[in-house]
């Protein structure tokens, strides 16, 4: 694939991340719709990008086409997941240690 | 050929020369040592000071040859890391009033240049050790009564640290003979523990966990200005010394990619920015240390580039969120939000820095961070790149979406307030600018690092796969943000590794002072009680006190005596 392929498509990343700021963002922008369709577009791309991709073979997973856009969701799910089962434990009030400071005579 | 100058010495001179100036004189004298210091290095790569590697500057001490200024491609990248960054910081940092604050902030930076030009183990002890305490200093500066107790317990972290790597460096001299400081070696039985020891001392300076729990404690404390300066220099110096002792030990391949996950959860957890920025800190430099770990020519490239870049995006994510600290008093989620349409220069900057840590292409992280994945690849390292590219969805998880979009998007909170002024901005942008840069043409960094780089980061299936992955995880926290599951933002703090240490020392502290302290008084007491018994004997009270303590003592020595003749005969017949 030529450079300049590269650079649009990262280009078009990029666009993705920043509409991405502004669509999501509430209460509701004005074109948020619109914005996000933008979003969807992007993903829509990099996915079809990668189906013409002739990926390097290092591991068994490079043959999935779409392995990154996978795991990229994936493993922002799992940390989510995570992160809130640790809050369970975790998670104090925000005096926690000045409560148990200890006061001397 | 000219002689050389040391630019730790410029800005450690140009600290102590701060109070001679007020208003305005200041501001202006402020720029002139990083500026110097900034063209003391481009010509040390001009070659004005004959050719690299050089080494100059020595003092003799103790019978060994210390060395000031041993140079050489790794020291002098970080050295124009630290004094590229130093110019647009110090220009941020103008508005701060408190000369005290300046000065050491400067002699931070002098002794971080210090330890990366430091030729021998004593020299860069010396300066880790100035490090530790001007930041402490840095600190302290913040001027709330929480900066001041995380100030202390910075110190009490960096002061074990400090003794730690000192009875390694005093154990490792004594094995090998030599002070100098080059990559180390654990070959030998005698060299395992100073090896180990030192090592340790090295990754507390780099914030490993477990030992990391100072990092997020500490740097949310300075001032909006201070720990910008915090973020780039204690890690980073770190990054340096273990780059250059320890390239190639294994397992500090795993302590990196360990260190690239743990902190994620914890970032993800976190209300204050500034912590969250803290634990992105330690998330970054995993990625370092895996790439020295790994210890190939490429990875140690990687690594090193990306402390380079990191300096750059991690100080202008401090600086983005210390305006908004700066302007409206607070650096919490849960009072923020929507502030993009009265802090549009800062917001646009605050992008800029998250897109580059998330290594979006054309921005600075991804020319760096993917020699240290594709060194992963090319030694077929499968989970350490699963790890990575795990962290990598984190990273953009809590630096690249978190931090600007609850900021500047988000809920409106209905906080109004403009840019910083005009010379913080100026010291943003700058970075921003930079952070293009070396994402668009990272070639005169490459020029730049240890070995030759063979490597262009611009491919299809390295460009599309990081989209894949970042655009997708972006997806993922617009499902989740909408579906409700995404963890809402609390007033809450999350417990770390630090935990023991702040509740069972308190605890062991208030021993000390009370059960142990009533004790000994109760002890006086009776030796008191005793002594009256002897009122006959002597005519001073004095006098009677002396004696009643002596026979108490004597009997407590006949006691403790015929104690251990009984657990003698007890335990051996």
């Amino acid at each position: 694939m030529s450079t300049e392929i590269v650079a649009i498509l990262a280009i078009i990343g990029l666009i993705g991340y920043v509409v991405f700021f502004f669509g999501a963002k509430e209460p509701s922008h004005q074109h948020a719709k619109l914005l996000l369709e933008l979003f969807g577009l992007c993903l829509v791309v990099m996915v079809v990008a990668g189906l013409f991709i002739q990926w390097p073979l290092h591991f068994w997973w490079d043959d999935l086409k779409a392995f990154y856009a996978v795991y990229g969701f994936a493993a922002f799910v799992f940390l989510i997941y995570a992160a809130k089962g640790l809050r369970l434990i975790l998670q104090k009030d925000e005096d926690y240690y000045d409560k148990r400071e200890v006061k001397y005579r | 050929m000219t002689e050389w100058l040391h630019p730790a010495l410029i800005f450690i001179i140009g600290a102590f020369l701060i109070p001679l100036f007020k208003g305005r004189a200041r501001q202006l004298y402020l720029l002139i040592p990083p500026l110097a210091a900034l063209i003391d290095v481009a010509l040390m790569y001009m070659g004005t000071f004959g050719s690299i590697p050089i080494s100059t500057w020595h003092l003799p001490f103790m019978g060994y040859e210390l060395v000031f200024g041993k140079v050489d491609k790794l020291s002098l990248v970080f050295a124009l890391a630290f004094t590229l960054a130093s110019v647009p910081v110090v220009l941020y940092s103008l508005n701060i009033k408190s000369g005290g604050e300046l000065m050491s902030e400067y002699l931070y930076v002098g002794s971080s240049l210090g330890a990366v030009f430091a030729g021998d183990l004593i020299t860069l002890y010396i300066f880790i050790e100035i490090m530790a305490i001007t930041a402490m200093l840095v600190i302290l500066h913040g001027g709330t009564e929480k900066s001041l107790k995380a100030g202390y317990r910075y110190i009490m972290w960096h002061i074990s640290g400090g003794v730690v790597l000192l009875a390694g460096i005093i154990m490792y001299v004594a094995a090998t003979g030599s002070i100098g400081f080059d990559a180390f070696r654990w070959d030998l039985p005698a060299l395992y523990l100073p090896a180990i020891l030192i090592f340790i001392g090295f990754i507390i300076n780099a914030g490993a966990p477990p030992l990391h729990a100072w990092l997020p404690d500490a740097y949310p404390e300075a001032s909006y200005a201070g720990s910008v300066f915090l973020s780039i220099y204690t890690t980073k110096t770190a990054v340096y010394v273990l780059a250059r002792g320890f390239a190639g030990f294994p397992p500090l391949m795993w302590l990196g990619a360990f260190m690239t996950v743990y902190p994620i959860f914890f970032a993800v957890l976190e209300n204050n920015l500034r912590r969250v920025l803290s634990y992105s800190i330690i998330n970054q430099v995993g990625f370092m240390l895996c790439g020295i770990g790994i210890g190939t020519a490429m990875s140690i490239n990687g690594s090193v580039s990306h402390a380079f870049v990191h300096i750059l995006y991690k100080s202008l994510l401090f600086m983005s969120v210390g305006s908004v600290l700066f302007r409206t008093g607070t650096a919490k989620i849960t009072d923020l939000g929507g502030l993009y349409k009265t802090m549009p220069v800062t917001c646009a900057c605050c992008i800029i820095a998250a897109a580059s840590i998330s290594a979006f292409p054309l921005l600075s992280g991804f020319t760096t961070k993917s020699m240290v994945v594709e060194a992963a690849v090319l030694g077929n390292l499968a989970l350490i790149f699963i790890l990575l590219q795990l962290a990598g969805a984190g990273v953009f998880e809590h630096a690249g979406i978190k931090v600007p979009f609850f900021t500047f998007f988000g809920e409106d909170k209905g906080l109004k307030v403009r840019d910083p002024p005009m010379n913080m901005q100026i010291g943003m942008v700058i970075i921003a600018l930079l952070c293009i840069f070396f994402g668009v043409y990272p070639q005169p960094l490459y020029q730049i690092l240890p070995f030759p780089v063979d490597y262009a980061p611009y491919n299809a299936p390295h460009v599309v796969g990081q989209l894949q992955l970042l655009l997708f995880a972006a997806f993922a926290f617009f499902v989740l943000v909408k579906s409700g599951i995404y963890p809402t933002e609390r007033t809450a703090i999350t417990l770390d590794t630090d935990w023991p240490l702040r509740v069972m020392g308190a605890k062991f502290m208030w021993f000390l002072h009370e059960p142990l302290t009533n004790l000994a008084n109760g002890l006086d007491h009776a030796l008191k009680s005793l002594a009256s018994l002897f009122a006959g004997y002597g005519g001073e009270k004095e006098e009677r006190i002396l004696i009643g303590v002596s026979v108490g003592i004597a009997l407590l020595f006949l006691a403790f005596y015929l104690f251990m003749q009984m657990a003698y005969t007890w335990i051996f017949h």
